[in-house]
């Protein structure tokens, strides 16, 4: 698991994910994204189209950093999911309490908005 | 009528050839994130010369990470890690995994799905692990056997098309 930063300008960070989003994937990245993210009250988007799985794991790690953006006023939308990854967001309803967008366009939007 | 069928039993051919190499396999491990990497390594290296479609695929995998990744974080008693063995048994229209360890009892199939939360504030950060295995499988069994081990038994769909309608156009 790895992940790349970008400077989506406007103090706005783009995060592409790669890899597996499972217990071992979590174990490696988790650290280091909060840090990334969560220590500047960032606005972030987060691209899932190199992720091929998420489990539970995945999904609490992404509730964790969003609930802590949440409290510095920062925030965070995920896009891009394959169809497989897509379900379970769907399954889990995470969208109800993080914004999931289909491509990086609409995921801006959301988080400029 | 029959150009099309045929040409989609020679795709369902190669997957049933693939399907002779169908056997059972058993991973056992130290309930420890190192032994679970390891596992999930060797079920994916098994899962190869399955043949199995995409989602099928997805939902077996999703569910040996979620019921190990439960016994890794609750299993250990007084510091000592449970002893894990995983079985994975393809048959033509069905993936059963079977999971087994000596932590204590701990029965899946009585837990409530979370509700969906309406802010972040009051989101639950457990219980979707479960939720997700029970969504992915076609049964979920639970036993605690006479010797003091917890048998979590999982089957799942297979998916695809069965092989047998293709023989009768051949």
């Amino acid at each position: 698991m790895q992940l790349q930063l970008g400077d989506a300008g406007d103090g706005v960070l783009n995060v592409v994910l790669i890899g597996r989003l499972d217990t071992p994937g979590v174990d490696r990245i988790e650290a280091e994204l909060t840090t990334h993210l969560v220590r500047y009250g960032t606005r972030a988007t987060i691209d899932l189209s190199q992720v091929a799985f998420i489990g539970s794991a995945g999904i609490r790690m992404f509730i964790t950093i969003a609930r802590a953006l949440d409290r510095k006023a920062g925030r965070m939308v995920l896009y891009g999911a394959r169809p497989l990854v897509a379900k379970v967001l769907e399954t889990v309803s995470l969208d109800y309490i993080v914004p999931v967008r289909a491509d990086a366009i609409a995921a801006e939007g959301v988080v400029r908005g | 009528m029959r150009s099309q069928p045929k040409g989609w039993c020679a795709a369902n051919r190669g997957r049933a050839n693939r399907g002779m190499r169908r056997q059972r396999v058993e991973i056992p491990f130290r309930a420890t994130h190192a032994g679970f990497a390891h596992a999930f390594s060797r079920l994916r290296g098994a899962l190869d010369g399955e043949g199995l479609d995409p989602a099928p695929r997805y939902n077996v995998e999703l569910v040996f990470e979620e019921i190990v990744a439960n016994i890794v974080a609750h299993g250990a008693v007084d510091g000592r890690e449970p002893d894990v063995r995983v079985t994975l048994e393809p048959s033509s229209d069905s993936i059963v995994l079977k999971f087994e360890d000596d932590g204590p009892p701990f029965d899946p199939r009585g837990r409530t799905d979370p509700v969906p939360a309406k802010s972040l504030e009051e989101a639950r950060i457990g219980g979707f692990g479960l939720m997700l295995v029970r969504r992915a499988a076609s049964a979920l069994d639970y036993l605690r056997t006479a010797e003091g081990r917890n048998r979590v038994t999982v089957t799942l769909p297979r998916g695809g098309t069965p092989v047998r309608s293709c023989e009768a156009v051949v």
